[in-house]
């Protein structure tokens, strides 16, 4: 299951980024806590986009600071739940964030949000070492550029909308499309596991699927 | 080029979910290098990854996580991998060319009259195997049925069978319910790559003859 954050980050940072991160937003106190987290600070995902931006551009280590600070514990987060051990999950999200840190150049908040891209780079890392850079080899097609896109509209506007309707897709499918959604890549499960452990045919989980993305693509077409 | 036949919507979001086996893999970013629609699927499976990675709560990470990592910025990367072969094989498309050209490939063996194949050495599922497949123009493959499933696309050349023609970039995603007698068209070699688990099972006299011969 999605859980939406109500946590404040474990960032070892806390507030010391927060002064650093653009457009940061007021929000209203809540008791117990004493200083805006990073999470809070950024306020948008445009943000953690200007934040690989700002990486890219000059080396920015406070950027670096900030994005780890939000996406390193998630990122470890993630890889736990598709049952990776917490040591590894923890290792493994570091590189990723070495890897954001090394690539940021190839960042294009034109074709993909922040969050797209470093759940790719995660998703890459999780093979193991000698295997890597052939699979990212054959991942790398879906990231070429696109003739299409070329002429990208204000991408500001795209990062941060895009953000918000990919998620507005999701909440707006039925709840066992939804379910076998998230277990495709929230659990990394194979869709053969998945008809096994929510007892239904494999044909089943395929049309869920195949239903899912249809209406995400009917709903997102003009976007990604 | 038009591409007419697309992977499953399963087989699409277990490759942008990191799921697929390698072999698998590389059948399916074949099918990528020439299908537009299927990038942007891709690319909308990617956001929906990083929508649930901002989603969810943050595990508790170690207070000098940071430091440490700060630490490796300034290392080199690794070198990439060079491209294993200086061998082309004629006809491809450049993409594919670059998709092989990390494997390792055999030897092209005889299967059957008009019909060799050659390993490609990507793993894959657990009794699986990836390999090349050519036939030449005009060839009637025989009437096979398959043990398990088979992800195949079209390099060059094309076939036809009960579904449809299959030219470059076409995906062919058959299980073992699938009975198929694919011609291949007059003109070109028709080469596939082809990720398979389980072995073909070949139907009629021709295929009983043939059985025994063909390792596939």
């Amino acid at each position: 299951m999605l859980v939406r954050t109500a946590n404040p980050d474990h960032s070892p940072l806390g507030g010391a980024v927060a002064v650093l991160l653009p457009g940061r937003r007021s929000r209203p106190f809540r008791p117990g806590q004493a200083m805006a987290t990073v999470e809070e600070a950024a306020g948008s995902v445009r943000d953690y986009d200007r934040l690989i931006e700002a990486i890219a551009a000059r080396q920015d280590r406070e950027a670096f600071a900030a994005l780890f600070g939000h996406y390193a514990p998630r990122v470890k987060a993630f890889l736990m739940r598709s049952g990776t051990p917490a040591d590894l999950a923890e290792e493994l999200a570091q590189e990723t964030m070495v890897t954001v840190w090394r690539k940021a150049a190839l960042f294009d908040a034109a074709r993909a949000g922040a969050s797209a891209w470093i759940f790719a780079i995660s998703r890459n890392l999780r093979i193991d070492a000698a295997r890597r850079q052939r699979r990212e080899a054959l991942h790398a097609l879906a990231e070429e550029p696109e003739a299409e896109l070329a002429a990208a509209p204000d991408h500001d506007m795209v990062a941060a909308e895009r953000q918000q309707r990919v998620r507005a897709a999701l909440d707006h499918l039925p709840g066992e499309q939804r379910r076998i959604v998230e277990l495709s890549f929230f659990e990394g499960r194979a869709h053969g596991d998945i008809a096994g452990l929510l007892d239904i045919p494999l044909g089943t989980v395929k049309s869920r699927l195949r239903l899912a993305m249809n209406r995400m693509r009917a709903l997102l077409g003009d976007l990604i | 080029m038009t591409v007419a036949h697309h992977p499953t919507e399963a087989t699409l979001a277990a490759f942008a979910a990191g799921t697929l086996d390698e072999g698998r893999m590389l059948v399916v970013a074949a099918h990528l290098a020439a299908c537009p629609d299927c990038r942007r699927s891709v690319r909308m499976l990617e956001a929906t990854g990083g929508v649930m990675l901002d989603d969810l709560a943050p595990a508790d990470f170690a207070a000098d996580g940071l430091v440490r990592a700060m630490a490796q910025l300034d290392a080199p990367p690794a070198a990439p991998v060079a491209a294993r072969r200086a061998e082309t094989i004629p006809g491809l498309m450049p993409a594919h060319a670059r998709l092989l050209a990390p494997y390792d490939l055999g030897p092209w063996r005889w299967v059957g009259p008009g019909v060799s194949w050659r390993m490609v050495d990507a793993p894959t599922l657990p009794g699986g195997r990836v390999f090349l497949l050519k036939a030449t123009g005009g060839t009637a493959l025989p009437d096979h049925t398959h043990t398990g499933t088979e992800l195949t696309c079209v390099l060059t050349g094309a076939f036809r069978h009960e579904h449809g023609r299959y030219g470059p970039g076409d995906i062919d995603e058959a299980d073992d319910e699938v009975d198929h007698t694919p011609v291949v068209e007059a003109g070109s070699d028709c080469i596939c790559l082809v990720a398979m688990q389980g072995r073909l099972k070949l139907n009629g006299l021709l295929g009983r003859v043939l059985q025994p011969f063909v390792r596939l």
